[in-house]
């Protein structure tokens, strides 16, 4: 398997040239850091559509999920920082178990389904207030600790864990499609009548992809707790968890690896830094805009339109 | 005990009238284009808000309204139509995200036009008690169930008589079959966007005459009128009325017998219990399970 000498480029210049040339001003990194936190949810939205056919709008429940279980290990059971992000990776799978049943349908189906789901975890976390703290939300979350003499509760370590997570999971995602399973995922692409026909359990693939796309979206929403060490449910199952990763990672190209994390660098600190400026609410109109026209014009992502215009017969 | 029962039950009823009026257009949708427009419930937004503006700035009474909300809402979804119908490939997947899309844009659209406070009618006379035995509600509640049911029979006799609703069903059950037969099914998608788009203005008007409304609340219309479609099954008028009806009933109850907060969580357990134990819905038949 060949990693893709971009991907390379990139991962050496985020962790060798961004600290230095960026890390002494607090506000562009936060906006990145923000920006990878997106980029993973992203990534992990991607994997689901391009690997699993499943498009979901309930990824804010993961994300949600997540944040709400590494918040309340480490605030009401004392557990270690490091110990409860995966945690909260782990409470995402277990929320997405839950869903399994909507793998039974198809398409829209099964789209607008994980969309009711999002409602019903968003309703819990606000409800379940002996656990959650109710609307008023969860305060004071420890944030990250030092490690070997750094301190990672700065901009920069969060920068750091954000960027080696994204790396990671690219990482997982790539080997996953290189795999047995993502061959048979790919192949359901294209019939999956016929690939069960052939002895793939699909069920079981879809199940299991949704269940890696969960801990993806759950960890960051994990990470992204202890690195605003406030929650609250309107904010942690908010639609924008959904929105923005969707529009990056349409943008950026959701058939490919690096074109989610791109796509969502590129929007989110456009929309943060040119729109918000220039319109204050209603900002995400260009996000809706951005989408349709993606859609309409280049469904494959601003990437593959680069390239049709490079190679002119392609 | 038992007269807040009736009550709710009733509340419920009047409330299923416009929620099966959504419903009815997002199917009717689906049914021709094989498409969910996840917009749908910011159509209906939109129609309660034209009622919001004409009422705080014209001074008149929501009801007057629809003549201006039918025609908004009728370009927005035949404008929602055009778009849609230019994706080619990954129809299914494709046409969820363009959809969604259009529902970010039209819900920052009415936050930018008429800002993110709740917003309800300030007619005295819609508001006023309207008692029949027993049970109360708002003269607006009993006028739109009214339309509603109106509006039902109307759809009905258009897709059992007409050759524009016959053509709707045609498409529906058989493209390829209806095509032979002379029928554009182009056309016919879009006429049934615009029967969605006039179902959508009146449920509208009538959300925005007796309950409050806020931008984000397009959503959750949306996933109301699905839940609404999985209940009754895909097919007649009168299961998706009985579907939504049975909606209403589930959330009124709720906030009876619980509280307000958890009228939501009402639907969406309804939703999964069918889900579970009926996939077809309660009333249909059709194939929904991979």
């Amino acid at each position: 398997m060949k990693i893709n000498k971009l991907f390379v480029a990139l991962v050496v210049v985020a962790y060798a040239v961004v600290p230095f040339a960026l890390g002494s001003n607090n506000y562009v990194m936060s906006m990145i850091v923000a920006a990878l936190i997106i980029g993973g949810v992203a990534l992990s939205w991607a994997l689901l559509g391009n690997l699993g056919g499943m498009v979901s709008f309930g990824h804010s429940a993961f994300f949600g999920v997540g944040a709400y279980v590494s918040a309340i290990t480490t605030v009401k059971l004392g557990v270690p920082v490091l110990v409860a992000v995966p945690l909260g990776g782990i409470g995402a799978v277990l929320a997405s178990i839950v869903m399994m049943p909507v793998l039974r349908l198809r398409g829209p189906y099964f789209a607008l389904a994980i969309l009711a789901y999002a409602h019903i975890f968003r309703i819990l976390a606000t409800e379940w207030s002996s656990v959650t703290g109710g609307s008023g939300g969860v305060a004071g979350i420890p944030g990250f600790p030092i490690l070997f003499g750094f301190d990672f509760g700065t901009k920069m370590g969060a920068y750091l864990i954000a960027l080696t997570l994204v790396v990671l999971f690219a990482l997982a995602y790539h080997r996953i499609r290189g795999s047995y399973y993502g061959i048979a995922l790919r192949a359901m692409h294209d019939s999956e009548d016929a690939t069960r026909v052939v002895g793939v359990n699909s069920t079981l693939l879809k199940g299991l992809m949704l269940m890696v796309s969960a801990f993806m979206a759950g960890v960051f929403g994990a990470v992204n707790a202890h690195y605003i060490n406030f929650l609250e449910p309107d904010y942690a199952f908010n639609a924008l968890w959904v929105t923005l990763p969707i529009v990056a990672a349409i943008f950026g190209g959701y058939r490919t690896i690096s074109g989610p994390v791109i796509g969502a660098l590129v929007v989110y600190l456009a929309d943060q830094l040119v729109f918000k400026s220039i319109m204050p609410t209603g900002h995400q109109l260009v996000l809706g805009v951005l989408l349709v026209a993606m859609i309409v014009f280049s469904p494959s992502g601003l990437m593959s339109l680069l390239r049709k215009r490079a190679v002119p017969h392609a | 005990m038992t007269e807040l029962i009736l009550q709710a039950l009733y509340s419920g009823l009047l409330q299923g009238g416009s929620y099966a009026l959504i419903a009815l257009g997002l199917a009717l949708v689906f049914g021709t284009m094989k498409v969910i427009n996840l917009a749908h419930g910011e159509l209906v937004l939109l129609a309660a808000y034209i009622a919001y503006a004409v009422e705080s700035g014209l001074g008149l009474g929501p009801v007057f309204a629809i003549p201006i909300a039918l025609v908004v809402v009728c370009i927005a979804a035949v404008s929602v139509y055009f778009v849609v119908s230019r994706i080619k490939k990954d129809r299914e997947i494709n046409s969820l995200i363009l959809t969604y899309g259009i529902g970010v844009i039209l819900t920052n659209v009415i936050l930018l036009v008429w800002h993110a406070d709740v917003r309800s009618t300030s007619s005295t006379w819609l508001q006023e008690a309207f008692v029949v035995g027993p049970l109360y509600s708002m003269r607006s509640e009993l006028l739109f169930f009214g339309v509603s049911i109106a509006l039902m029979g109307a759809l009905w006799w258009w897709l059992a008589r007409s050759w524009y609703g016959r053509a709707v069903r045609a498409v529906s059950s058989n493209r390829d079959a209806a095509k032979l037969m002379g029928i554009d099914p182009g056309r016919t998608e879009l006429v049934s966007f615009i029967v969605a788009g006039i179902l959508a203005a009146f449920a509208g008007v009538a959300l925005f005459s007796y309950g409050v409304i806020q931008p984000a609340y397009g959503g959750a219309l949306t996933v109301k009128a699905f839940i609404i479609t999985v209940l009754a099954g895909v097919g007649s008028i009168p299961g998706v009325l009985l579907g939504a009806v049975l909606l209403g009933v589930a959330e009124a109850l709720t906030v009876t017998l619980a509280s307000s907060a958890l009228q939501e969580l009402a639907g969406m357990t309804l939703f999964l219990l069918v889900l579970f134990v009926m996939p077809n819905g309660l009333f249909g038949a059709a194939r929904r399970r991979g």
